[in-house]
């Protein structure tokens, strides 16, 4: 939006070059996971099988099975774990749940019946090693101490009759045995049991009340959120879960690391088996099979407890366990937070922050490399902070705006990597989440331009939307080509949570919708093929930019509540409600909770009353959720994001889409051509092919090519060799390449990124300006032009001036419409189309210093012939 | 590709290092047997230097969020892991309280009683207040006219008042036109926009209204005091957003125009908004650069009674009046609630580990970086006096290692070597520019472009919003020496013929070393107009200039050396003669 580029890019076509780089890529490694990730047969895994079954001893005191099943559970990777990874767990062969919960994590999923309970426990399931190093109930990590703690009537003390627990354990605490006199809870009318949680260095916590939680059990939304799940299996016996990991890291008292191995514990719940006809123990259920618990707080949301997961730890539940044995990964080493070195400043592009997460240790720990440190910032601010000192490098996409940056840069690429449109979608009827979502570019347009009412009020009261669909799910074109995907009235269907601030990622998402006739099309105002228009706010709106605009101006009446009556906010921008980095739109996916801004709370107790819109205190119904976001590939690789497949050429039923890999990254790279030496290397997305993953990026370590101090020259010359040799080399540990990123080599796709770089490098090195090329000199151009969007767009309201002579209204009456000032004290200024400009240098006051210090040496060289002078002449 | 030697011998020897990952870091059981032996062995040494971290986690202000997502960034290379929630100050000391965090963030210390007459206190847990970052609260605001957003707007503080108690309701009104020095705005109605969540932002607004304009701000208000959640009266147009980031998509989306918000200068320099600059006490309208923000500060009273539960919070009464004309008036700092107890219950030795080494890290290195994101980096009294809370971690648990964490290891901007009382930014900060004097002016973008900082006449930090650490800097008094030389915006653009570029004479003058400010300033040449021991700086030395500047100070050093002694040497020859 800020047209800091020039007018158009002499694009290469993509001859036969281009065919000879698809073939390479093909060969290239895969960083990304495959999209059958949730099939877990690969070597990172592991399967175990178990038959479990539920029975009862009869009034003869026979045994009889009442049930039995052979459970399979796989865990999709085991080894080499790192804190926060999600495995995908899931289990074939267990009896259907019933009343499945908005949520099954922690306590949330304790209302369900024969759900599968997942939890991580300190310790082996060996009954031949020392009885510490094993796994026990007391080893397993809850988040709060209900989970752990009951007291209820006698008639619902199921355990009291648990066919397979010791008499020992068949007690009522709250009498007094064995439990700590902290944790009674007088009069002891209910019963009681107590499940300690040990931790890792012995210390026992009772977990009888909230002062007795271990130190990292807590609930609210500023906690890290409950692991543990209750799972719920289909009717056909299947069910899969995506479970988080906790190193010693996260969780201390748990302790689980490369020293201290942890396993996964899956308890397939099958009902208690009792030692006698007790009605509650023996209890089946009260929800039909693949049913819905809506309300588990409420009358009709209870359970049979003999059948729910709060007595996971009875011994009847206990023996049907299957443990699966974790490997965690050793600690990377870390950078010293007592190196007193300053740290070397680069400022850009958030693409490369798992990267540089990884990369910084391999710089901090040697003594001949530098203390490195990214700080995440728009890509073009941070242009503007290298020609400040500010920043030794800037990380970018895109070139500086040659009006606001006049020095030579280098642009070194650096990564190659991208944007995800990333989803948090349940398929319908419980049957698990969707792995596998197609976007079109209009689709995109759609939900970014605001067309999707969201509400039905909204709908048909704004103009323009009525003749929309409510939200994407409810768009044919979307279910046609995502058959399967339930309708759903979330509100954060109808928008796509995407970026508040000016972004390279920004500009790439749009430049793609922009290469896509249909989706202008759309834009400009015509009806898609099932007769949906665009929002009238966005008619016309020009693409690429390189931040969003939000132009809706409609404000929802709401006639219906006192506190929404009070608002003046245009409603769909209070849905769109764009954040500021790609990580905030990654916490909101993997927590299912969207920012839009639906909560209006009214507090009359307030005089005057006090309204407060805030983002929707809910996190979306596990079994309902549909969110979906702009993040990068690099962390929907870290945090397990699913990313939609894009759609790259065709239309209709002929339509092709693309996911993020190697492959489809490196086909891209065929469609990326640079001006000259040492410009960076941009990405022509009307040259994309029809294999080419259109959200690639390339990230570019970009610095002056003059003028920079020796030392940061080095510096960064340093790093870019580094990074693109050593720190292309694909792994999780120090110094590698993160997953969501495709290597750089000298050889194959990338080799002519691999060779700029080189090249960059030594010219940063040299600090002898602009690179020798036989490249033509950018011709001047009008300034107007450089802006990508003509005067006259709705896009430049925040930043262009307007075109000269333009002809103003408020001109007329004598005053100027920019300064405001009488026309006729208007300054003379020259029209200037750039943005934004770094402070501006003057040769006389850069030379002001030396040239003091010229006088200075003078005057002390001077001085004492002077003196000598002056004593000679009197001395003779 | 080979892999490379310095993944496979490394020289520090470390935690539980990742010795061989061959191949993607997966290791032989052999490797990892052998690094248990050698943690083992390291453990026992006195001297092991590393320490494990816990996770920890944080909630509050949104005021200081964008730096301290930056900071959590950071020191994830140190392999601490932080989380951090911005649901507000309110939340934030509520969740503190409640032991749901580990840490909390907020403008304003515990108030006792809230509005709502619920307790707003630690609720008995442990805890002291530890300044982190300082920052100026901005007015931003989106008023368009002929298509083009409008910038170089300045206000006083009565004006703002006034429109924040809907008192001043339209852009075109009188109160306005005279703080511009007659430059008219259209006649578009002024709407507000306030924080819906209980906010430091607006506890910090609200307490400068309190004590500034009590009668304005009372009786709207209703009573005395400040407030974490604005009152919007209902039949005006002010809207409420809930966090920073969603005050800045209301100003800044197209539906915006006439708006104006409150908000830490970091939200509209990121975004490319302007922010208005604020008249202070000696009649200069100023922009919240870490510069002006860190001069105000120089007069904030600190609570220094230790034996205070409000040990180190702050008293900003003079703050607001300081009479420096380089001050911004809404200037504060943002707080971490530190939890100090022995028995925090929800502390554990690593996640001590985790606050101290974040703690250093934010109040040293991570100050570095404050003014390119909009705050103003901490002095080192206050440093100094963080150190000593942070230290309070090492006392409640005898497993934390707080060694060799303090101020002397710190690498901040504002601190000079040898005066612990002295702030070297307040002192290397620019005079504001003649223009924006009251009377003056204005001073004036070159055609508002973009986010103006493309020279214009803007002296004190012009209308930037490029998030540049230097684009404020540039002060009017140093070119001819003859004090305040501030160009009048009707003259004073020129055109570099070169570039194209619109340069006024005065945006020249960041070209000036640090260095150099400080001699010139101690030469006394600065422009005595303002304030004599000012100098005009920027924060970075230009690139040019450093190969003839290195040459130059090799000369002169080695005359200093040579000469005196040289003379000696003629002397003694001519004494012996």
């Amino acid at each position: 939006m800020t047209g800091r580029r020039t007018p158009s890019h002499p694009r290469r076509a993509i001859g036969r070059r281009a065919a000879v780089l698809v073939a390479l890529a093909v060969a290239a490694l895969a960083t990304f996971t495959a999209p059958s990730a949730a099939q877990g047969d690969t070597g990172d895994g592991a399967v175990a099988k178990k038959t479990v079954s539920r029975e009862v001893r009869e009034a003869d005191g026979t045994v009889t099975t009442l049930d039995s099943r052979t459970v399979t559970a796989t865990v999709d990777r085991t080894t080499n774990l790192r804190g926060r990874e999600r495995v995908v767990v899931s289990w074939s062969g267990a009896r259907p749940s019933g009343g499945r919960t908005p949520s099954p994590y922690g306590i949330d999923g304790y209302k369900q019946e024969y759900p599968v309970v997942i939890m991580q426990c300190r310790g082996i399931d060996d009954p031949t090693l020392p009885s510490d190093e094993q796994l026990q109930p007391e080893t397993c990590w809850t988040t709060t101490e209900i989970q752990r703690r009951s007291s209820v009537s006698r008639t619902d003390a199921v355990w009291l009759h648990d066919l397979y627990a010791t008499p020992e354990e068949r007690v009522d605490q709250g009498a007094g045995e064995g439990v700590d006199p902290s944790c009674y809870l007088p009069p002891a009318v209910l019963t009681q049991h107590y499940l300690p949680f040990v931790g890792a260095d012995g210390t026992v916590y009772e977990m009888c009340s909230v002062e007795t939680r271990a130190p990292e059990a807590a609930v609210g939304d500023n906690a890290l959120p409950a692991a543990e799940m209750t799972g719920f299996t289909g009717i056909d016996g299947t069910g899969s879960v995506k479970f988080e990991i906790r190193t010693d890291v996260e969780n201390e008292s748990l302790g689980c690391s490369a020293d201290v191995p942890c396993s996964l514990v899956v308890i397939p719940i099958m009902g208690i088996s009792c030692m006698d006809g007790d009605a509650a123990c023996n209890a089946d259920g009260r929800f039909e099979p693949g049913s819905l618990n809506t309300d588990p707080s409420g009358t009709d949301g209870q359970v049979d407890p003999a059948v729910s997961p709060a007595y996971w730890w009875t011994a009847s539940n206990w023996r049907n366990r299957i443990t699966i044995p974790l490997d965690f990964a050793l600690p990377p080493d870390v950078c010293d937070i007592l190196d007193d070195r300053a740290p070397v400043d680069m400022y850009g592009s958030e693409l490369l922050a798992q990267a540089s997460l990884q990369w910084a240790p391999a710089y901090c720990l040697r003594d001949d490399r530098f203390k490195f440190r990214h700080n995440r910032q728009i890509e073009s601010a941070s242009l503007r902070l290298l020609t400040t000192g500010t920043a030794a490098a800037a990380f970018v996409s895109e070139p500086a705006d040659p009006l606001t940056v006049t020095e030579p840069l280098g642009y070194a690429p650096t990564a190659v990597t991208g944007f995800g449109i990333a989803y948090s979608i349940d398929l319908p009827g419980n049957a698990g989440e969707v792995t596998d979502l197609k976007v079109t570019p209009r689709l995109l347009a759609k939900l970014l331009t605001e067309s999707y009412g969201s509400v039905p009020d909204v709908r048909t009261g704004h103009p323009g939307l009525a003749g929309n669909p409510l939200n994407l799910t409810y768009d044919p074109e979307f279910q046609e080509l995502n058959p399967g995907i339930a309708k759903t009235d979330e509100l954060a269907a109808a928008v796509l949570l995407a970026l508040s601030q000016p972004s390279d990622v920004t500009y790439a998402l749009t430049s793609y919708i922009a290469a896509d006739p249909e989706a202008m099309a759309f834009i400009a105002g015509e009806e898609d093929p099932w007769g949906m228009t665009v929002n009238p706010d966005y008619t016309g709106l020009e693409l690429p930019v390189e931040e969003w605009p939000l132009l809706d101006t409609y404000v929802r009446p709401n006639e219906n509540s006192a506190c929404w009556k009070s608002v003046s906010t245009p409603w769909l921008q209070l849905m769109a409600a764009p954040v500021s980095t790609m990580r905030t739109v990654s916490n909101a996916l993997l927590d299912a909770w969207p920012y839009t801004q639906s909560k209006c709370n009214l507090d009359p107790t307030y005089s005057p009353p006090k309204v407060s819109i805030g983002r929707g205190s809910e996190r979306q119904p596990y079994g309902n959720r549909f969110m979906i976001g702009l993040t990068s590939l690099g962390d929907a690789e870290r945090y397990a994001l699913d990313t939609a497949e894009l759609r790259t050429a065709g239309t209709g039923t002929s339509a092709q889409f693309v996911g993020a890999s190697a492959s489809s990254l490196s086909a891209a790279l065929a469609a990326t051509s640079q001006d000259e030496t040492g410009a960076p290397f941009l990405v022509d997305y009307d040259a994309l092919s029809a294999t080419a993953y259109p959200g690639t990026m390339i990230v570019h370590t970009a610095a002056l090519l003059s003028g920079l101090p020796a030392t940061s020259a080095a510096d960064v010359a340093q790093f870019i060799e580094t990074a693109t040799t050593e720190g292309q080399i694909e792994g999780s540990g120090n110094g590698e390449l993160p997953a969501g990123f495709l290597p750089i080599t000298d050889a194959g796709p990338t080799a002519d990124l691999y060779g700029s770089a080189q090249i960059v490098a030594e010219a940063i090195l040299a600090q002898k300006g602009a690179i020798a090329t036989p490249a033509p000199t950018p011709t001047p151009t009008p300034p107007v032009a450089v802006t990508p969007t003509p005067a006259g767009s709705v896009v430049p309201l925040a930043v262009g001036p307007p075109a000269p002579g333009l002809p103003t209204s408020a001109s007329d009456v004598g005053v100027d419409p920019v300064t405001g000032l009488p026309a006729d004290e208007v300054p003379v200024v020259a029209p200037v189309a750039t943005a934004r400009t770094s402070a501006e240098r003057s040769a006389a006051a850069n030379n002001a210093l030396p040239i003091t210090m010229g006088v200075g040496l003078a005057g002390l060289v001077a001085s004492p012939m002077l003196r000598l002078w002056a004593t000679r002449r009197r001395v003779p | 590709m080979n892999v490379p030697r310095w993944l496979i011998g490394d020289r520090r020897s470390r935690r539980r290092r990742a010795t061989s990952p061959l191949r993607r870091g997966r290791l032989p059981r052999l490797a990892v047997g052998t690094s248990v032996l050698a943690l083992v062995g390291f453990a026992a040494a006195p001297t092991a230097a590393f320490a494990a971290y816990g996770q920890i986690e944080g909630s509050g202000s949104t005021w200081s969020q964008v730096i301290v997502d930056q900071w959590i960034a950071d020191v994830s290379a140190n392999g601490m892991a932080v989380t951090y929630n911005g649901g507000g100050s309110s939340q934030g000391r509520k969740n503190f309280s409640a032991n749901v965090t580990d840490f909390g963030i907020s403008e304003i210390p515990y108030q006792g009683v809230d509005e709502y007459g619920n307790a707003d206190t630690s609720g008995g847990r442990e805890f002291s207040y530890l300044p982190i970052v300082a920052g100026g609260t901005a007015f931003t605001y989106h008023l368009e006219s002929g298509g083009t957003l409008m910038r170089d707007i300045r206000l006083s503080g009565e004006t703002l008042v006034k429109i924040f108690t809907n008192q001043i309701t339209t852009w075109a009104d009188a109160a306005i036109k005279a703080d511009n020095n007659g430059r008219v705005f259209p006649d578009t109605s002024i709407i507000p926009v306030v924080r819906s969540d209980g906010s430091g932002t607006t506890a910090q607004f609200t307490t400068w209204m309190d004590k500034q304009y009590p009668s304005l701000w009372r009786a709207y208000f209703g009573k005395s005091g400040l407030t974490s959640y604005y009152p919007k009266k209902s039949g005006t147009k002010t809207i409420a957003a809930a966090g920073s980031d969603q005050v800045m998509n209301t100003v800044s989306a197209k539906s915006g125009n006439g708006t104006i918000a409150y908000v830490e200068y970091s939200y509209p320099i990121n975004k490319g908004y302007p922010v208005v600059k604020v008249l202070n006490t000696a009649g200069y309208y100023v922009e919240p650069t870490q510069y002006a923000v860190a001069v105000a500060l120089t007069k904030a009273k600190i609570n220094t009674d230790k034996g205070s539960q409000l040990y180190l919070t702050q008293i900003l009464d003079e703050v607001y009046k300081h009479p420096d004309p380089r001050a911004y008036p809404l200037s504060s700092y943002s707080y971490m609630l530190l939890p100090t107890g022995k028995n925090d219950r929800r502390m554990t030795t690593n996640k001590r580990q985790t606050l101290v080494d974040f703690m250093f890290y934010s109040l040293c290195e991570g100050q570095g970086k404050a003014g390119a994101y909009g705050y103003s980096p901490l002095p080192l009294n206050l440093v100094q006096a963080g150190f000593e809370q942070v230290a309070k971690l090492g006392a409640a648990d005898a497993g934390v290692d707080v060694s060799n964490r303090d101020a002397t290891k710190c690498n901040n901007p504002t601190f000079v070597a040898g005066d612990l009382s002295r702030n070297r930014l307040a002192e290397v900060a620019a005079a504001p520019a003649a223009c924006d004097q009251k009377g003056q002016g204005p001073c004036l973008g070159a055609g508002q472009s973009g986010s103006g900082s493309t020279g214009g006449s803007t002296g004190g930090g012009g209308a930037t919003g490029d998030g540049t650490s230097a684009g404020g800097a540039s002060g009017g008094s140093t070119t001819g020496g003859g004090g305040t030389t501030a160009v009048d915006p009707e003259t004073g653009l020129t055109i570099d013929e070169s570039s194209g570029l619109v340069i006024d004479p005065e945006t020249g003058l960041p070209a000036v070393d640090p260095e150099t400010g400080a001699v010139i300033s101690a030469a006394g040449e600065s422009g005595g107009a303002v304030s004599g021991s000012v100098s005009t700086q920027i924060p970075a030395r230009p690139v040019g200039s450093t190969a003839v500047f290195g040459g130059l100070a090799a000369l002169e050093l080695l005359a200093i050396t040579l000469i005196p002694g040289l003379r000696a040497v003629r002397a003694r020859r001519g004494g012996a003669r």
